[in-house]
């Protein structure tokens, strides 16, 4: 059993049998909402009436008596067992491999037929769900849109919607109440977009956790994103409108390596630089305990790709995600190609630093047990110390 | 016929006490009577304004009792008869012009009503105001049943008219709201011309300037005043003794203790041991009256409530005396035979009395008390207080509620007085964490709202009705406002002054009489001051809740987010259904992870009950008023509303 | 002085229920009634504040003597009329003795504790248990249904006070219940008034023997 990250309550003090007793909103306030460990993805969005979110964090509204519950059960916080869904999804036992289980990495963009939409780096992602929507693979798409600063979560059907969302957010989103939503009302092959804790979530929800009887797995596609933190919204909001008028703002980019900078784009042309340094205070303490860059429970995730900003790295996991690549790229909404060995290497290595410093931190702070990080280390090839 | 037109002398009516008091002044013959809501008072400016046109008075329901009481004394300046209604808080915010008024002397006869809720029956507090009398020095009567209610409310203006001066009538909730008989006397048919005379010298108290100062002139005749007063009660029909000439024990009381004292003794059966001393005029005390009872033995108990003072102002008495009539073992409160916290009752007397007398009692056998511990003996669920079926302030409190919580800073609100001061309990999902006096929530609000500088940076809060908005949060917003102070006051705007029973107040149509009376907009009032406000419908959670913490959100100033929305049981609202609620069972989730009984597990309107063998919510078609807003709290849209043909 | 005589002097009755059930209106309705046959009757009750969904009583004191005090002895009560059927077992508990008679309407309403789960409602039959064990001579009725199929189930309190006047104990006259809704409503309200009153008398009137239930 391997965690992303767990609570000292938890491996400590709880003894397994007593662990039933927590398995609902009580579960989730005392071990990841009052440990500082949410995320806020949204996974808890939206499920009933408890959770909301508000301006980048969970919050419970009124107590919950209830002893388990799917709050629980789809959040990537708690403790999720690696193995079960890795078995799950990709028959085998999770390895520690720093981007996860994996066919093929490569390299894409958006083609012809996408257009040109004010993509980050290649528009991969948007070609892919642009494709999907329109083919009629996916029957809605679950999207992070924005409003000023403040990322927005989007239930999108028309393809053309999704170029209304193409930026990257920088700050927690609980994009994964639109899923919930999504399922709500009916839909049954719907693409999501996510970070990697959501893209965990997914998998939680899809491992039908409370063994439903009616369960069918409602999406079509999970597409992960890269990511190696995301910004508490309030601070971040604050720390922006002390510099500049976020009603200007028209983009917000962090370029990859070897840029070390955030940029801000202003309406009129504009552009303000911020060193990331300074925004490193501003990161939810729940990312620094997550060990997972690549999104590894997705179909295919998604990045940045070092040295060429004009496109993206392409990570194909499953045979539902390399089809829909394979089609996309057929029918000319998408570019592939090899992934160069050494921006392969690079990836492995960033991948595995993160991993690490999840490692680290999690020690110090005694947040995961010496048995769990044992398990981590032995698994991970990266992982030397 | 209506007791406040019937001219038969000697008739009876079963009057409430406050009726009692109204039907005294109208025999007496007053002219201006005014006051602010208040429970157990409001009845005597209500029952006043009824008759406001057939007995040719002016009434009002003023903005607060400091402004009724001035507007009273204008009357008594202008030589008419003037009545001035309000509880025992009443008397607090009242208190600054009386010290003043009570100094300066009244011309035509000027009577204030105080009614005292011993046990906070509905109030937040058990104050008294007997000790105003003695630290002002003005008369003080207290009747101590209906028809001595009627009579001493008419003797008052006469004593009043006798001395110059303001007298007190103390009542207590358990006379104020109890009825009993009443034999009336005539309706006064004494016309009076209002005249402010102010011409003559500024030491004459009578057609001179009405004013407190010179103070040492004006004190003096004030203390010459209380003298006559104390001679004039050596005579007085209201204090009465029932008993043995010399009694084992003698009682002295007062108020509805006199009723709660005779039945303790009847259940007793002690009428030949006890002799009972009921005064009605019990500041300032007649010396020689009580010289005269305190002498027949040498055990005293005084039962009153709620503090001693009676007790202490007789014990300086017999202090006095101590030569001539002995020295004297007192039973009460400072030594503990009589509680002074709470209301008193016959039982609390029967039980003090019995232990000095030494003579058994038992309220119930016990082989009745067996019973209760019998197998079919049920336990019976507690009936915690709530708001109705279709109040507005359920909803309002459900968003500010959601508003706090989704906000995550600790915010919190600074309740008020009201019926929205149950927002503390769970049918106001424990939203406001302090209450006290009328308007103190904005005063306290805009004081927690300039702490920032010390590190506070919870969200601060505050709630009022739309009438305590008038009575005394006014001063306190100028305040929040001129002071910068961060704070959102939300005022909880039902159009009438509910929880007494929908007086008017400033902010409406008409007045006390029924008249038509320009409004003040609350809303424009706030803005002049210099607020950011904004307006909505509480039945309309998610906008109210949005709304709302965008106020919050907000860093600087004074936000005021007016919610309006009536009484559920205003005149207008009441019997009127806007929707047919049913619940769709095939939809409802009851316990199941989704919802886990939202609605009658949190929400709590007595309206939506929940069956337990069906598991499922339920609509109680004899409380639901069909307000329509669990509608939309249900996740499952399984409340369904409809609108009423 | 009334045809009925009073079995004690003073007759204590208590009137419970639930606050906005009608409760201050019943025991007013009741006390005008008794006046008119020359009695003293003394009323005590609370509202405002204290009434808002809690528990509401009256205490109505008759007697040939003089006025009593507005709240009735522990242990004391005559006769127990509840709007509210645990409701009658609160105050029998308080005022009750083994003499007294209670009157109950059947129709629950829930406190909110028990609406959200806290708290526990006993059943009827349970509450009917208790009821009788604790009052020899005890009466329930469905006022409320009854009162529903007159159109208003605030009738409910009319049909208790008809149903009390159907008792026999006291001088409670169909006359004098006519003359105090006339004084006291609009006069198009007198016939559903007189005809949920006569319900409530029937109820009663019928019946013999020491436990009544017509609920």
């Amino acid at each position: 059993m391997v965690e992303t990250a767990t609570d000292r309550k938890l491996e400590g003090t709880v003894k397994t049998g007593d662990r039933n007793q927590f398995r609902g909103q009580k579960g989730l306030q005392d071990l990841v909402l009052d440990a500082n460990l949410c995320t806020g993805c949204g996974a808890c969005i939206g499920l009933c009436p408890y959770f909301r979110s508000y301006r980048g964090k969970t919050v419970a509204l009124f107590p919950c008596t209830l002893m388990t519950g799917r709050c629980f059960d789809f959040c990537p916080k708690v403790e999720v067992d690696l193995d079960n869904l890795s078995e799950k999804f990709f028959g085998r036992s999770y390895d520690g491999n720093p981007l996860g289980s994996y066919q093929t990495v490569m390299i894409s963009r958006a083609d012809e037929k996408v257009g040109s939409a004010a993509f980050q780096a290649g528009g991969t992602v948007s070609a892919i769900i642009y494709f999907a929507l329109k083919k009629g693979y996916l029957d809605g798409a679950v999207l992070t849109d924005r409003d000023g600063l403040l990322p927005i979560p989007r239930f999108v059907t028309n393809p053309e919607d999704v170029f209304t969302c193409v930026s990257s957010k920088y700050s927690a989103a609980p994009t994964l109440s639109a899923l919930n939503q999504g399922i709500r009302d009916g839909f049954t092959q719907i693409g999501v977009v996510a970070t990697p804790c959501q893209v965990l979530s997914t998998a939680l929800m899809r491992s039908n956790p409370l063994d439903d009887k009616a369960f069918v797995d409602p999406t079509g596609l999970i597409i992960g994103l890269f990511c190696t933190w995301a910004l508490d919204f309030r601070p971040f909001e604050k720390f922006v409108s002390d510099r500049v008028d976020i009603k200007n703002i028209t983009k917000v980019d962090i370029p990859p390596p070897p840029s070390d900078m955030m940029e801000i784009y202003l309406r009129g042309g504009q552009k303000i630089e911020i060193p990331l340094e300074e925004i490193r205070p501003l990161v939810l303490e729940g990312c620094s305990y997550c060990a997972d860059m690549t999104a590894e429970f997705s179909d295919i995730s998604v990045g940045v790709l070092e040295g060429q900003p004009d496109m993206n790295t392409l990570i194909i996991r499953t045979e539902r995600g390399r089809k829909i690549v394979n089609e996309a790229q057929k029918e000319g909404y998408l570019v592939i190609s090899d992934m160069p060995a050494k921006n392969l290497e690079h990836l492995q290595s960033a991948a595995g630093n993160k991993k690490r410093r999840a490692v680290i931190k999690a020690k110090q702070e005694g947040i995961l047990s010496a048995k769990i990080l044992e398990k981590i280390t032995r698994r991970s090839h990266v992982i030397s110390d | 016929m209506s007791f406040l037109t019937d001219n038969r002398e000697g008739i009876q009516h079963l009057l409430m006490g406050n009726e009692a008091i109204a039907r005294g002044a109208l025999e007496a013959g007053v002219n201006v009577a005014s006051g602010y809501p208040g429970t157990p008072s409001s009845e005597i400016i209500e029952t006043l304004a009824r008759v406001s046109g057939e007995r040719n008075l002016y009434v009002e329901w003023s903005t607060n009792e400091k402004v009724a009481l001035e507007v009273a004394a204008a009357a008594s300046f202008a030589k008419l008869r003037s009545l001035c209604a309000m509880k025992q808080v009443g008397m607090n915010v009242a208190s600054d012009f009386l010290l003043h008024l009570a100094l300066c002397g009244t011309r035509g006869g000027m009577v204030v009503v105080t009614c005292d809720d011993p046990g906070a029956l509905s109030s937040s507090n058990e104050g008294e105001s007997r000790h105003f009398a003695r630290m002002f020095e003005i008369p003080l009567l207290e009747p101590g049943d209906f028809q001595e209610a009627k009579n001493m409310a008419k003797w008052a203006f006469e004593l009043s008219e006798e001395i110059r001066n303001v007298v007190i009538v103390r009542s207590v909730t358990r006379v104020s709201h109890a009825s009993g008989n009443v034999k009336l006397g005539r309706l006064s048919q004494t016309q009076r011309h209002a005249e402010f005379k102010y011409d003559d010298d500024a030491l004459e108290t009578y057609e001179g300037p009405a004013e407190s100062t010179p103070v040492g002139h004006k004190h003096t005749l004030q203390q010459e005043k209380i003298k006559k007063v104390a001679e004039i009660f050596e005579e007085s029909p209201f204090n009465t003794y029932h008993g043995p000439e010399k009694p084992e024990l003698l009682i002295i009381t007062s108020s509805v203790c006199n009723l709660y004292t005779k039945e303790a003794i009847n259940l007793l059966g002690v009428e030949e041991r006890v002799g009972l001393l009921k005064l009605g005029t019990t500041w300032p005390l007649p010396p020689k009256l009580l010289k005269r009872y305190l002498s027949t033995t040498d055990k005293i108990m005084i039962v009153e409530e709620v503090l001693p003072f009676l007790e202490e102002n007789i014990k300086i008495l017999a202090a006095e005396q101590a030569k001539e009539i002995g020295a004297k073992t007192f039973y009460g409160k400072n030594d503990g035979s009589i509680p002074s916290v709470g209301e008193l009752n016959p039982d609390l007397v029967v039980l003090a009395l019995s232990k000095i007398l030494s003579t058994g009692y038992m309220a119930m056998p016990s082989e009745y008390k067996k019973r209760f511990q019998d197998s079919s003996f049920v336990v019976v669920p507690d009936r915690g207080r709530t708001f109705c079926p279709g109040c507005p302030h359920r909803a309002s409190f459900w968003s500010i509620h959601n508003a706090l919580q989704m906000d995550n800073r600790k915010g919190f609100v600074c309740g008020d007085i009201g019926c929205y001061a149950m927002g503390r309990l769970s049918c106001g999902f424990n939203t406001t964490k302090t209450l006290h006096a009328m308007g103190s929530g904005t005063g306290l609000a805009s004081g927690f709202g300039k702490l920032a500088k010390f590190g506070m940076d919870q969200p601060v809060l505050a709630v009022c009705g739309d009438s305590t908005f008038f009575h005394a949060v006014m001063p306190a917003l100028v305040n929040a406002v001129h002071h910068n102070s961060n704070i959102t006051l939300v005022v909880l705007d039902n159009s009438g002054t509910a929880m007494t029973g929908f007086q008017p107040h400033p902010g409406l149509t008409v007045n006390a009489m029924g008249e038509e009376a320009p409004a003040i907009d609350i809303a424009k009032v706030c803005e002049a001051m210099g607020a950011v406000v904004e307006i909505r419908d509480p039945f309309d959670l998610e906008g109210t809740r949005n709304t709302l913490n965008r106020l919050i959100e907000k860093e600087e100033g004074v936000k005021v987010f007016i919610l309006r929305q009536g009484c559920a049981l205003s005149p207008e609202k009441r019997h009127a259904k806007e929707y047919d609620m049913r619940i769709d069972e095939a939809l409802c989730l009851g316990e199941d992870c989704g919802c886990n009984r939202l609605c009658t597990r949190i929400f709590q309107c007595p309206g939506l009950i929940w069956d337990r063998e069906k598991n499922r919510a339920m609509i109680d078609e004899v409380l639901c008023v069909g307000c329509g807003v669990c509608s939309s709290i249900c996740p499952a849209e399984a409340i369904k509303k409809e609108e009423v043909a | 002085m009334g045809k009925t005589q009073l079995s004690k002097d003073p007759y204590n009755m208590v009137v419970t229920g639930v606050g906005g059930q009608g409760n201050v209106m019943a025991s007013r309705v009741l006390s005008n009634m008794l006046i008119r046959n020359g009695y003293y009757v003394t009323v005590g009750e609370t509202f405002g504040a204290s009434q808002r969904g809690g528990s509401v009583m009256s205490h109505i004191r008759v007697s040939a003597q003089s006025v009593w005090s507005p709240q009735i002895p522990k242990g004391r009560a005559d006769l127990i009329v509840s709007l509210e059927p645990v409701e009658a077992i609160r105050v029998l508990e308080i005022y009750g003795n083994q003499k007294v008679k209670t009157l109950t309407n059947t129709r629950p309403i829930y406190p909110v504790g028990v609406i959200s789960g806290e708290l526990d409602y006993p059943s009827i039959e349970e509450i009917k248990a208790s009821v009788k064990n604790l009052s020899p001579t005890a009466w329930f009725i469905d006022a409320t249904d009854q009162a529903i199929k007159l159109g208003n189930p605030v009738l409910g309190n009319i049909i208790m006070i008809g149903a009390m006047s159907g008792m026999g104990e006291l001088p409670l006259y169909r006359e004098d219940f006519k003359e105090v809704i006339l004084d006291s409503l609009p006069e198009g309200n007198l016939n559903v008034n007189l005809k949920a009153f006569d319900i409530g008398a029937s109820m009663l009137r019928k019946q013999d023997g020491a436990v009544f239930d017509v609920s």
